[in-house]
């Protein structure tokens, strides 16, 4: 802002447009009813431009966006045993009845990844075990219900042992179905049959329900904290006073700053679905997402507005914005759709009538909120500020 | 700082001058709360506290119900009498509708993601049926388990009992990971020793087998014994009902859950619930450095410091009045969160360098930046950076001895009821404590008239901050050193964002990364001084220069050595960055001893020498220096391989 500064002293009738245009052009400029407004528009956008903040705002985007798939990425494949390449994990499998062990090793050697040994008795069992020659123990007994008890004995920690629970865990639970299905005389009602997952990406659910609500919402909470700032920082500095004795109003400038600011949203939320659309996100109604992301940039930013010429000074206004950009995400979880469950539906193309009802509902909310803190503002005493 | 020059060494006038300079920093302090706490009037504060309640009443019953992010992201046609529609009724992410209401278009496109056909068979259309198909897939198994849950006859609904005994292992020199298993981990050890000799009848029974694991945890420590205890009751009593809910996150100690009942609920040993329990402690810091900044930034805008600079307290004075406030404050949250989830003294001992860091951070940037806006960006930065880097490695914890490089990790090892060696609370925190330091130090530089006010680029401020501290030959050397912290996080993070990257890309890449972090690290501050004219551009400064950088960075690094008390190096990759361990016959340990210091010197006087002459020049040389430093890395490497 060190035009701003540089400026303090000089008339304010100079003030305009940075760098300041030839004298003919302002004139028809100031006879266009958004004339003024654009040009403090202009000057918001070049300061952003000018502090390469843009830069960082769209870096620290997709660090976010990168740290959540790092995580999830990184958590899937901790537990996803065909990660770790095709080396089986060999199991010694003991017990005091044959027939139970003979079972076990079936199953065993029918999963990928895990290789059954016989072992001739349990301490035989136990020291391969201790020696590194299998990975794990598996002891079957049958308790005085007649449950089997599985005693599973495993290396302790380390990333192979995450991952041989997993195998051991699929084992136990194939294990599980078949007695269940042996006992279902005994069951109320059989369980219905499972049919074979067809290994379909584990990550399109987080893109959808996660990734794309947060690369739309964070351009949204961004915007709200630049008006925030751009407004109390025209405070401090005292050049909000200078911009109040040009052409312009009050009204005007928040105006002017509040919709440039707000329209950056909507223009970030493209490039994100563009991004998507080249890594082969198909989204179904983009249209209807840039609609939503602008009516909330304009409702977030509007709420920003306000926070910010009632706020005493920087820390309470960005404070409170935060707070209560947390605070309302908190609280739309009682909504009967949550705003980020509105973003999955028409990123992945089940709308449904709720869906669309709470796209016209934010609408009519920015609108109305824009509407208000507008009419708050024109009536602020000029001393207030 | 030099500007208090000890002219009496006077020993009481020194207490007296002391005393006078904690009065000082303790008023700024108290001016700074009762500024922040005049601007707010009682009704504000009122009713923030009411939406507070509010907010957090919601919040506490979102959590319990899940927030619904997935909610009836699928369509399933299904028939109202089949078998599956209560199914698709019972599951969130799927909205059902009559199978009359499908329409299936042209190719594999249809009004829904996946079908059941009359003959109970799954049948999927466009782009996510697969994933809704597999989605419907883990519905099915979670109703079936509802059903089974509900179950009269429990044994036959639960036919397969499991208990996961974790045992150490010790052959082919697979060390014991670090001091934290074979000091504190006492319940494994036990379960090694006594496990199989003590299960040897062959055939106990359930009871048997938890009573020997519930033995060994009540002696390793009384919250371990506490979850198993429960654990127990729920396997052997049958009753687990509260258990299976939720058979990820229940119980408090994290890892220790899921070790006993069917095979459904046993889980692989992730620290689930103490990683989002220590996720907390971060959380306010956030919040926190936003009021921090915005009250450095505030001394900024329109001179208003100016009052403070011109009074009789230092600048030190000035900056420890104005943070003690928001440390303090944090240092109360964090004792807060720990009584709140039951942690330990660790914890806190653990928060408090991360919170230093981040006011630290927080405190260089509002020194730099130059309007609300970039300060707004400043802050954002410093809070993705720090909790990435804190909170990634920590998902680690129980897999790998590189998660201490945060101290986040600390704080879910306290919180599984483990505890940790001193050593490693050093190697986990002392770069964060010296981070710290080091960006105080550089902010309070330019804590003067001509920075402050003035709009300067970002680039010119560092490099201002930089040159503040330098005062001759030696000062270049302390600096090298005190930029070693930063080294230091720098390649760890490298290492730690590279470790899942296959190792063949990314033992080069950290080689090269670890190398340029290093150069850059021992020739920046060199440059400052040629640029702001500290020192005269000649060949022969630059030599010196350079030759004392080189032999800081050389006395720093071995701190590094610090690292081998986790036994780091053990990592391949981590070998890359930091050098192997030092062996062998002394002649040879002598060399390898003293051949980093003529590396360093040899390459920091590379950079110097390009650093008295321009800005491109002193990037070539930068680039020629990093060369050469990867050169001899990978030739100590394969040397020792």
């Amino acid at each position: 802002m060190s035009r701003d500064r540089s400026s303090d002293e000089s008339t304010p009738i100079e003030r305009g447009p940075n760098p300041p245009e030839p004298a003919g052009d302002g004139d028809s400029r100031f006879s266009l009813p958004f004339g003024p407004r654009w040009a403090v528009a202009r000057r918001e956008l070049g300061s952003l431009r000018s502090e390469k903040t843009i830069v960082l705002a769209l870096a620290i985007q997709l660090v976010i966006a990168a740290f959540s798939s790092f995580l999830v990425v990184g958590l899937v494949s901790l537990y996803d045993p065909s990660s770790v390449g095709d080396s089986d994990n060999r199991v010694a499998i003991t017990g005091a009845d044959e027939a139970d062990i003979e079972r076990l090793s079936q199953l065993a050697s029918e999963q990928d990844g895990l290789k059954p040994t016989a072992a001739e008795s349990r301490a035989d069992a136990f020291a391969a075990f201790d020696e590194g020659q299998v990975a794990a123990v598996l002891e079957v007994t049958r308790d005085a219900d007649g449950r089997l008890v599985v005693d599973a004995t495993v290396p302790d920690g380390g990333l192979e042992t995450t991952l041989l629970i997993v195998q051991l865990q699929e084992l136990l639970e194939t294990l599980e179905h078949e007695e269940r299905l042996a006992n279902a005389d005994a069951l109320e009602a059989p369980p219905l049959d499972v049919p074979d997952e067809v290994g379909a990406s584990p990550y399109l659910e987080f893109t959808y329900t996660i990734l794309v609500p947060l690369l739309l919402f964070l351009p949204v909470f961004i915007s709200g904290s630049i008006v925030v700032d751009s407004l109390i920082e025209e405070r401090s500095r005292g050049t909000l006073e200078l911009l109040r004795v040009s052409p312009l109003s009050l009204v005007d400038v928040a105006d002017a700053k509040l919709l440039t600011i707000a329209a950056l949203a909507p223009v970030q939320a493209v490039a994100w679905l563009l991004l998507l659309a080249f890594n082969e996100t198909v989204i179904a109604a983009p249209a209807a997402l840039i609609v939503l992301v602008a009516a909330l940039a304009l409702a977030v930013t509007a709420a920003g507005a306000g926070v910010a010429l009632v706020a005493p000074d920087r820390r309470q206004a960005q404070l409170a914005y935060s707070g209560g950009i947390v605070g309302a995400l908190v609280l739309s979880t009682l909504l009967p759709e949550h705003p980020a469950n509105t973003v999955a539906k028409f990123a992945i193309g089940s709308a449904t009538a709720t869906t669309w009802l709470s796209l016209a509902t934010y609408c009519l909310v920015a609108v109305g909120g824009y509407l208000v803190v507008r009419r708050g503002i024109g009536r602020l005493a000029a001393d207030s500020l | 700082m030099s500007d208090e020059t000890d002219q009496n060494p006077d020993r009481r006038s020194r207490c007296h001058r002391l005393r006078g300079a904690l009065a000082r920093t303790a008023r700024i302090s108290r001016w700074e709360v009762s500024r922040s706490a005049g601007t707010v009037d009682r009704k504000t504060v009122l009713v923030l506290a009411a939406l507070a309640l509010v907010v957090g009443l919601v919040g506490v019953s979102a959590a319990g119900e899940g927030v619904g992010l997935e909610d009836e992201i699928y369509v399933v046609a299904v028939d109202e009498d089949s078998r599956y529609h209560d199914v698709a009724v019972e599951s969130e992410a799927f909205r059902p509708i009559p199978l009359d209401e499908l329409v299936v278009e042209s190719g594999d496109e249809a009004n829904a993601d996946v079908v059941v056909t009359r003959n109970g068979e799954l049948a999927r259309y466009g782009p996510h049926g697969a994933a809704a198909h597999d989605a419907f897939v883990e519905a099915i198994d979670a109703y079936n388990e509802e059903r089974f849950r509900q179950e009269a006859n429990e044994t036959a609904a639960y036919p397969v009992h499991v208990e996961l005994d974790y045992q150490e292992r010790n052959f082919d020199g697979e060390t014991e990971q670090g001091g934290r298993d074979g000091s504190s981990n006492g319940d494994s050890d036990g379960g090694t020793g006594t496990g199989p000799a003590e299960n040897g009848t062959g055939d106990d029974s359930t009871a048997d087998g938890t009573d020997g694991e519930g033995s060994g945890d009540g002696s390793g420590d009384a919250a371990d014994g506490d979850t198993d205890g429960t654990d127990r009751n729920d396997g052997t009593s049958d009753d687990g009902d509260g258990r299976l809910q939720v058979p990820n996150i229940g119980g408090a100690g994290g890892a220790v859950d899921g070790t006993v009942g069917p095979p459904g609920s046993i889980s692989p040993p992730f620290p689930f619930q103490s990683l989002l329990l220590a996720f907390l402690f971060v959380v306010p810091m956030n919040f926190v450095i936003q009021a921090y900044g915005s009250t450095i930034m505030d001394e900024r805008v329109k001179r208003r410091g100016e009052l403070l600079l011109v009074s009789p307290a230092s600048r030190r004075e000035i900056v420890a009045g104005k943070t003690l406030p928001y440390l303090l404050g944090l240092v109360a949250v964090a004792v807060g969160i720990t009584v709140a989830v039951r942690g330990g003294l660790l914890s806190v001992a653990a928060a408090i360098p991360i919170a230093l860091l981040f006011l630290a951070a927080t405190f260089a940037g509002a020194m730099l930046a130059r309007s609300y806006k970039e300060l707004t960006f400043v802050t954002v930065t410093i809070s993705v950076f720090l909790t990435t880097y804190t909170f990634i490695p920590a998902v680690f914890t129980d897999v790998n001895p590189i998660a201490l490089i945060s101290p986040l990790t600390l704080i879910v090892t306290d919180l599984q009821g483990e505890s940790v060696s001193l050593g490693e609370y050093v190697f986990s925190t002392a770069p964060f404590y010296c981070s710290a330091a080091v960006c105080f130090l550089l902010g309070i530089g330019v804590y003067r008239e001509e920075d402050m006010f003035a709009q300067k680029a970002l680039p010119a401020k560092v490099l201002d901050a930089i040159a503040s501290r330098l005062h001759g030959y030696r000062s270049v050397a302390v600096l090298t050193a005190l930029f070693i912290p930063f080294v230091f996080a720098g390649q760890l993070l490298a290492v730690a964002l590279l470790f899942a990257v296959p190792e063949q890309l990314a033992v080069p890449l950290v080689i090269v990364l670890a190398a340029a972090i290093e150069e850059v690290a021992k020739s920046v501050h060199v440059y400052a001084g040629f640029v702001r004219s500290r020192f005269e551009a000649s060949l022969r400064v630059a030599a010196v220069l350079g030759v004392c950088s080189g032999a800081g960075f050389f006395v720093g690094e071995k701190l590094t050595h610090v690292v081998q008390f986790v036994g780091l190096p053990e990592l391949t990759v981590g070998a890359a960055a930091f050098g192997p361990e030092l062996s062998g016959d002394p002649l040879l340990a002598a060399a390898v001893f003293l051949a980093p210091l003529v590396l360093h010197v040899v390459t920091a006087v590379i950079s110097a020498i390009g650093a008295s002459r321009s800005r491109i020049d002193y990037a070539l040389t930068v680039v020629l220096a990093t060369l050469v430093h990867a050169i001899y890395n990978l030739g100590v490497i394969a040397l020792v391989a």
